[in-house]
């Protein structure tokens, strides 16, 4: 892979988003390989310094996938996710980072297709923005 | 003592005479010493000079009179005090508003037991850092700084007395347009009126030698009517036109701090280049965390190995501030310390008080003032 391509970090949750990758693969879906994902037993369990450590060590771009809301295997986490989320869509650009670098979705275990097409559009959202130039610079 | 608004003054000479606005907060904490209610009151006494303060306890109510009068260049803060030291107490505090925020957090997250501590509140209209007061009365009152014997803050004026009787005074504006007067965050501060204590208590809308106060929860109801039947506060009901002027007061003061908050967290707050030299400067003392009164975790993530750089460089501020950030700027009180503390001038309060509004806008959490503990903490589902 080109130095310009795009680093994603994805973090996907056991129960659906990376079973969602899991389908997409059996199915042999082309799907950009720039992601490289992280499995979490529960979106519940990332935190902002999570996406914040993969910003540090040099993503252009963080994905997080959960399950859909209300079929969330420890009952409530997507919801306390979510409510990070939005926190870090707000944090992210006090320290220069486009919060469009940063992109949560709910994709089941069934849903090989819609991560197919999430992880593309992430792509190309990202290979748009160019590599992410932090200015803070040692 | 139907209404929530009542005019009071010590009966205790000594405390009338010495005390601010009427000796009316200290006969409170004197009736609740003397009746047992509590511990201990923990109130700033006067230091080497009027630059200093002493955060003080006291446990015998005639050591009272040294915590009399008002001390406003001597920026302290509480609830951290309480916290570690006086967890175990049945206490009385006089809180500022953002004190009082500091306790109401805490509170929430256990490690203040609210059944053991009277809260009683002073107006606020702001803070002076030592050095900016020692420096502003030099060049603008043209007046040696030791020679100061007294300073208030009364109708947009910063006054001093000095030994000989005479006062001086200059508008609080003037000053802070050539960068003295309050604190900065102080300047953005918009609650004056410590409505999230007991009582709150000031000299806004008070007759001379007397103290307004305010009635803001049940227990303060209690301690004030019982230090009047017991004999240690002589009250009356204020006019209306008092109780007006006092909101006058308030209302002008919340919209100057909304244009402070304009100012400063909008109009010149520092470009992302700006910040950059800003967190360039870092030398990672952790000052800002462990003055927060927020931050109170014994294990602190910001020390784990994985967050941690070289240590040559400053470290990259996505995993420092920004860590802190993520963990407790939601409920920022805007106290101000950290950027007090910080030995290289980062305006770090900047940051958190405006990420504590956009967290307001989106969730109407108001951190100090909203009952609950913010949204992220919840369990729910929504």
């Amino acid at each position: 892979m080109s130095e310009k391509e795009p680093k994603i970090i994805g973090f996907c949750c056991n129960w659906c988003c990376y079973g969602g990758a899991d389908t997409a693969g059996t199915a042999r879906m082309q799907y950009p390989p720039n992601v490289r994902i992280i499995r979490v037993m529960c979106s519940g369990r990332i935190n902002p310094s999570m996406v914040l450590k993969a910003f540090k060590e040099g993503a252009d771009g963080v994905f997080v996938g959960g399950c859909h809301i209300g079929d969330c295997h420890y009952d409530a986490g997507n919801y306390k996710w979510r409510r990070r989320a939005k926190f870090v869509e707000d944090l992210l650009p006090e320290f220069g980072i486009d919060e469009e670098r940063f992109r949560f979705e709910w994709i089941s275990a069934s849903e090989g297709e819609k991560f197919q097409k999430t992880m593309e559009e992430f792509y190309n959202k990202l290979k748009g923005l160019g590599s992410l130039q932090r200015s803070f610079s040692k | 003592m139907d209404s929530n608004y009542l005019l009071a003054r010590a009966k205790d000479e000594d405390l009338l005479k010495k005390g601010e606005c009427g000796g009316a907060v200290s006969s409170i904490f004197q009736y609740l010493l003397d009746s047992n209610l509590v511990d201990g009151v923990l109130n700033l006494s006067h230091g080497e000079d009027i630059y200093d303060g002493v955060p003080t306890l006291i446990e015998d109510s005639k050591d009272l009179v040294q915590t009399c009068g008002s001390l406003h260049c001597a920026p302290t803060m509480f609830g951290d005090l309480i916290r570690k030291y006086l967890q175990d107490m049945n206490l009385a505090v006089a809180v500022k508003p953002c004190d009082a925020m500091a306790i109401k957090e805490l509170e929430k997250r256990h490690q203040i037991d609210s059944d053991k501590i009277y809260k009683v509140g002073l107006n606020c209209g702001g803070t002076v850092l030592p050095i900016t007061a020692l420096k502003m009365i030099e060049l603008f009152y043209e007046v040696d700084p030791d020679d100061v014997v007294k300073e208030e803050i009364d109708k947009g004026k910063f006054i001093i007395e000095l030994a000989d009787g005479s006062h001086k005074s200059i508008e609080i504006d003037e000053l802070e347009e050539k960068g003295y007067g309050r604190r900065v965050n102080c300047q953005r501060c918009e609650l004056m009126i410590p409505r999230n204590a007991d009582i709150a208590c000031g000299n806004w809308g008070a007759e001379p030698g007397w103290t307004f106060i305010e009635i803001v929860t049940e227990k303060g109801r209690e301690i004030v009517e019982n230090a009047h039947k017991n004999g240690y506060l002589e009250v009356k009901t204020p006019p209306e036109k008092l109780v007006n002027i006092r909101e006058k007061i308030e209302g002008v003061m919340i919209k100057m701090a909304r244009k402070f908050q304009d100012k400063y967290l909008e109009e010149e707050y520092p470009s992302l280049e700006n910040w950059d030299e800003y967190w360039n400067r870092c030398i990672e003392c952790y000052a800002c965390r462990d003055v927060c009164p927020l931050c109170y975790c014994r294990e602190c993530d910001l020390e784990r190995e994985y967050y941690s750089d070289s240590g040559e460089t400053a470290p990259d501020p996505l995993t420092f501030q920004g860590v802190r950030l993520s963990h407790m700027s939601f409920s920022c009180v805007n106290c101000g310390q950290c950027e007090d503390v910080c030995p290289m001038e980062i305006p770090v309060a900047r940051i958190y008080h405006r990420m504590q509004k956009k967290y307001r806008e989106q969730t109407g959490f108001i951190a100090g003032m909203s009952e609950e503990l913010p949204p992220l903490f919840s369990p729910e589902k929504e």
